[in-house]
């Protein structure tokens, strides 16, 4: 678990993303979902400025979706555009940034890391 | 050079092409890795990417300057500034035949640069930049045509080059689509301020952005639309708003003296009642003395219903002009004044 930290997983399986949102509850830490997909440059664009933030914020779990691989995990989260990430706490959506908005992402993240511990 | 604002007018690229090749075909010039794109082509043109966004069918950057869109076979370039646009057709060419696909149209548009002194070579003349074309295009694309379409207003003109393998254009799968590009000069000052920064505001580029997004009434102007917005330091903003496979885009230079915003959207004709609603909330977000509306489309149904939707808001046609392009079809140019102005 704590070579995760500090890190963007990538889950493959629907098992895996389960395994990730229980440990999001259990922890109670903030969960930053990114949708993305292999075919979209907007999403490569943000890849390396989200490696760097979860490096800098190892208390939020980072975690990567692959819309067409794990296609039903989109859809039930009601993904469109890409890239969308989701922020969550105990399982819930608390917050959303649809695009490669670099300032408004780290601002968000900045936004629920601080309510988070206050 | 002293008298010399931001050149808020476009330069416009559009390349179509073909790819026989199954493998790259259904995602095409997508395939080109975003350092390709950001090093190779973008910096050609002294662009960067400040935000983003994907669908199914397509992506969309919000450059330094303006805006791209990559499609599987089409690569739309729009840029404002002294950036020099066609310094990306090589490279782009380049890059796309590594991926299988040939060129198959090409158009270039623009409309009159309110600092023509201050762009650099090839956009000094329109001359120039039609031989930089010709010389960067390949032979297949042997029908050629450049045309500058005149107004009555000394301060409008659009400039045309189109280039094809095929003299006319067929609509692909019966649909037609259009193509509409908006100029709007001499903003109305109210509105055009909603376009600056509040300073000390805390926000940045992107929350700055969706703020005028929503209260300028951008974000209603096609609602279905998901608008990826930034807003520039201290003024400034532009948008791309992508629905389905259908993009738009919106750019403004808000600064008085050389006030300047554009709209662009692509349509079906078989939904042409859209272009008047979208016509008329465009002309609300920004109250302009001077308007350009140029359509392009194999078919007439479209630039028929712009002055039925502009006039009733107080715009008066000054000028229509029209003419056929290889590949583009009708480009239809009309310009509207306030009654006010003569």
């Amino acid at each position: 678990m704590a070579a995760e930290e500090g890190q963007v997983v990538s889950v493959h399986t629907v098992d895996a993303w389960n395994e990730q949102l229980q440990k999001g509850n259990d922890t109670k830490k903030l969960m930053v979902v990114d949708f993305t997909a292999s075919w979209c440059g907007p999403c490569r664009f943000i890849a390396p400025f989200l490696s760097e933030l979860a490096k800098k914020l190892p208390n939020v779990i980072f975690v990567k979706i692959d819309v067409d691989e794990l296609k039903s995990v989109a859809q039930d989260w009601a993904v469109e555009a890409m890239p969308t990430f989701m922020f969550l706490k105990e399982g819930k959506i608390v917050d959303k940034v649809v695009g490669a908005r670099k300032e408004e992402l780290q601002q968000t993240v900045a936004k629920h890391v601080a309510t988070a511990s206050a | 050079m002293a008298l010399s604002g931001f050149e808020g007018f476009e330069k416009r690229l559009e390349l179509h092409f073909f790819g026989d090749d199954p493998k790259n075909v259904g995602l095409g010039l997508r395939l080109l890795d975003f350092e390709t794109l950001d090093e190779q082509i973008l910096q050609a043109v002294q662009c960067t990417v400040v935000s983003a966004v994907a669908n199914h069918y397509f992506d969309a950057y919000v450059l330094s300057e303006s805006s791209l869109f990559v499609y599987p076979t089409k690569i739309i370039i729009k840029t404002c500034g002294t950036t020099q646009l066609l310094k990306s057709v090589a490279p782009l060419l380049h890059h796309a035949s590594s991926l299988g696909l040939t060129l198959t149209s090409c158009r270039y548009t623009r409309g009159n640069f309110i600092f023509p002194a201050a762009q650099p070579f090839p956009h000094d003349s329109f001359q120039n930049e039609v031989v930089y074309l010709e010389d960067s295009l390949p032979d297949s694309l042997c029908y050629r045509k450049a045309s500058v379409m005149p107004s009555k207003t000394p301060s409008h003109s659009w400039h045309v080059f189109s280039a094809s393998t095929e003299a006319t254009s067929y609509p692909l799968n019966g649909d037609v689509m259009y193509t509409i590009e908006i100029c709007m000069t001499e903003l109305d000052r109210d509105l055009a301020r909603s376009f600056f920064q509040r300073p000390g505001s805390g926000k940045n580029g992107d929350t700055a952005g969706k703020e005028m997004t929503e209260i300028t009434g951008i974000g209603e102007i096609i609602p279905g639309a998901l608008i990826c917005d930034f807003a520039f330091d201290p003024c400034g903003y532009s948008m791309n708003g992508i629905d389905g496979d259908r993009h738009s885009t919106i750019h403004v230079t808000p600064e008085d003296g050389f006030s300047y915003a554009s709209y662009e959207c692509v349509g079906s004709v078989y939904d042409c009642d859209d272009v008047v609603r979208v016509l008329k909330r465009v002309f609300k977000v920004f109250r302009p003395a001077t308007m350009s509306v140029s359509t392009t489309c194999a078919s007439h149904e479209v630039w028929t219903l712009v002055a039925g939707a502009l006039e009733p808001l107080g715009m008066k046609c000054r000028s229509c002009a029209v003419d056929e392009f290889p590949a583009a079809g009708n480009v239809v140019y009309q310009t509207f004044t306030t009654h006010r102005n003569k």
